[in-house]
């Protein structure tokens, strides 16, 4: 994990977005967490059964909504997933889910942080 | 968000309230859009997949839908282009939301009917300018789509009021005798909104009269005109009036009436079938070409005036060019739509073309017929859009074209004064201005039983009054008629001689007295003349040929009798009538 929370979240933007959301913040932050909870295991079913197309969808959706929540380097992450899943494969996907749910971890944290 | 409230009112119009759809199937991105959307005082409809999109768009029909790409059951793409169908005529902007990069997906999402991309992350203040842009592309559509109607409802309304407007001119425009055997006339239906005219019509003497005019303008301004050209033709055509008489109220009618600039381009002719002549005036429209049927030849009859409608009658000219015409010979008259029709390259069909055609049709019967396919052939156009106005009148037997009637069918000859006498006496200044013979005529046909008779007593006055004014008064030979060459200096020396007179006169003794079942009328025309040996000319009457000398011999077969008094100067004519019951 990585001292720095600026390489994980834009904060400056995260800021913005709270105050655009006022009272929704935390209903939002619950919802990006949950949710994403979910696309992480739906990723690891996705990878087992070697299914790259499901392993692209999931993985294009978690990458929109790591990117509105201003998480860049998992929404990187996600997209790498979703190349993948495009390119046909879902070999050494499995790789980059592990490093992706350290990322997602060190995100809910800094999230949680911020309500 | 520092400069979050501003107490200084911004220019811009008040922010319009929209319905505006979004459709993500993501919880968090939804959440965050639909926010941001609410936040700028819009109204909100959510949906989570494309089915569902459709269907509240079916119900709640937002003003701007935000559609994301990829989604479970029914995709953007689809639900796309659902609501565009569903949106019909109405402009409906999707933008699609998206975090795709490559050109395909793009161009997939601009093909199923999206209008811009917004994508991930979101930012507010595009979002914004976005949603502000379609709106106003919305409601310029609106704007040309209520336009469009208007001009559509226009556009009807219009079409309507020309119907209605070419039924009234086709009311007062009667067809006339537009329809005889001696006239072939090409008009479009719809010609009285290009500003084309034709009317025929027959003369009490027998005779006819053929107009064609030329409104500038097109529409109903070009048709307005026309109503009370036709009116005022028919009417005094029907009365007995010249072709100058008539020409004179057109033209003052259409001076007054018309605005500056818009004007009546036409051609007139009297065409005489006892006197084998055609007296023509042409103001604006294009040569009149006279064809003689057996020479082959064509003359040409230049226009020498102004339109009808353009001067006041004060400085409004009738000269005309008189022509004796043989059986057969025929006079074309045209539009400068035919003239002027233009083939591809700009050509005009021009006159030299006419000539040419006329040069190499065998069959004289196939003339108009021919200029007609090769005016149609040049231009390479369909019958539908013509303009071409064009008419034929031919020479031909009076018999040929039928007796003429003014009221057909009146049986009830009851009434009326039967039982009087008249002197009319017209001096210099008269017989220079005036023609009495409308006068006269309509006197006589206030007595009932004389009214199916008008046209054979028209013939009968005209006869003898225009031998009382030329040869009587104004001491003009008649065998100078005998040639062509003459009948044209006849003609001349008739017009410089009535201006130049100031002395004469002609007088009408007329007296009608009833008899059972009918009556009798006695007409006796005196003139200031020398008079002449009648009886010789009587006796070599039935030898008479050429241009004239058809007048009084005809006048003999329309009535009991015809007596000269001595010393020739006064004639006598005698007409009885009977009710047939």
């Amino acid at each position: 994990m990585t001292a720095n929370p600026e390489h994980h979240i834009d904060i400056g933007a995260l800021q913005d977005l709270k105050e655009i959301m006022e009272s929704e913040f935390e209903t939002l932050i619950n919802t990006f967490v949950l949710d994403s909870s979910n696309k992480l295991d739906e990723l690891a079913v996705a990878i087992a059964g070697r299914d790259a197309d499901s392993l692209r969808k999931i993985a294009h959706s978690l990458k929109g909504s790591s990117s509105n929540i201003c998480a860049g380097a998992l929404s990187e992450l996600a997209r790498q997933l979703e190349f993948m899943g495009k390119e046909g494969t879902t070999d050494g996907a499995a790789a980059i889910l592990a490093q992706l749910k350290v990322e997602f971890d060190v995100v809910r944290g800094i999230l949680e942080k911020s309500l | 968000m520092i400069n979050g409230t501003s107490s200084i009112a911004p220019l811009e119009e008040p922010q319009e309230q929209l319905r505006i759809l979004i459709a993500d199937d993501n919880d968090s991105d939804r959440l965050i859009l639909q926010t941001i959307v609410r936040k700028e005082g819009h109204t909100v409809y959510t949906a989570r997949d494309g089915q569902e999109a459709i269907d509240i768009f079916r119900q709640e029909s937002p003003d701007i839908v935000l559609l994301d790409a990829l989604m479970p059951n029914v995709d953007g793409f689809e639900a796309a282009r659902t609501i565009k169908q569903l949106a019909g005529d109405n402009l409906v902007p999707i933008i699609f939301l998206t975090s795709l990069r490559d050109a395909t997906s793009l161009a997939d999402c601009l093909a199923a009917g999206g209008l811009d991309f917004l994508s991930k992350p979101y930012n507010r203040i595009i979002l914004q300018a976005k949603i502000k842009a379609f709106a106003s592309m919305r409601r310029l559509h609106e704007t040309v789509q209520r336009q469009r109607d208007e001009i559509s409802l226009h556009n009807d309304r219009l079409i309507h009021e020309q119907e209605v407007a070419k039924q009234v001119f086709d009311n007062i425009a009667h067809p006339g005798c537009i329809d005889a055997p001696n006239i072939k006339y090409l008009l479009s239906p719809m010609a009285v909104f290009n500003g084309d005219l034709v009317l025929a019509s027959r003369k009490p003497s027998g005779g006819m009269f053929v107009f064609l005019g030329d409104f500038t303008g097109h529409g109903l301004p070009a048709a307005i005109g026309a109503m009370p050209v036709s009116e005022i033709f028919y009417g005094m055509a029907q009365k007995g009036f010249s072709l100058q008489d008539v020409l004179r109220e057109i033209n003052k009618k259409l001076k007054r009436i018309l605005p500056v600039g818009v004007f009546c381009c036409a051609c007139m002719v009297d065409l005489s079938f006892r006197k084998r002549s055609a007296e023509i005036w042409v103001g604006g429209l294009p040569d009149v070409l006279v064809y003689r049927k057996n020479s082959r030849e064509v003359e040409c009859l230049p226009s020498r005036h102004l339109p009808l409608g353009v001067v006041d009658n004060d400085r409004f000219k009738t000269e005309t060019t008189v022509i004796p015409l043989e059986l057969g010979d025929r006079i074309f008259l045209w539009s400068d739509g035919i003239i002027e029709a233009s083939n591809d390259q700009g050509e005009m069909f021009g006159e030299e073309r006419v000539r040419q055609v006329i040069a190499r049709t065998e069959n004289q019967d196939q003339i108009f017929s021919a200029i007609e396919a090769a005016v149609e052939k040049h231009a390479g156009r369909g019958e539908q859009d013509d303009d071409y106005t064009m008419v034929e009148v031919s020479m031909v037997n009076e018999e040929d074209v039928g007796e003429y009637f003014a009221e057909r069918g009146k049986s009830f000859l009851a009434g009326g004064p039967k039982d009087w006498s008249m002197t009319y006496e017209l001096r210099p200044q008269t017989l220079r201005e005036f023609n009495p013979l409308p006068l006269i005529t309509h006197l006589l046909m206030e007595v009932p039983g004389l009214r199916p008779h008008s046209g054979k007593i028209y013939t009968i006055l005209s006869e003898l009054y225009s031998n009382a004014l030329e040869h009587g008064v104004l001491g003009l030979k008649s065998d100078l008629k005998a040639s062509a060459d003459g009948f044209a200096r006849y003609y001349m020396e008739r017009t410089q001689k009535l201006s130049d007179l100031y002395e004469g006169a002609v007088k009408f003794l007329i007296d009608h007295h009833p008899v059972q079942d009918g009556g009798v009328l006695t007409i006796v025309v005196e003139d200031t003349g020398p008079g002449f040996d009648f009886q010789a000319k009587e006796s070599a009457e039935h030898k008479t040929e050429g241009y004239s000398g058809r007048g009084i011999p005809l006048i003999r077969t329309m009535c009991r009798s015809v007596r000269y008094l001595p010393p020739g100067n006064k004639v006598e004519v005698v007409f009885d009538w009977h009710v047939d019951v």
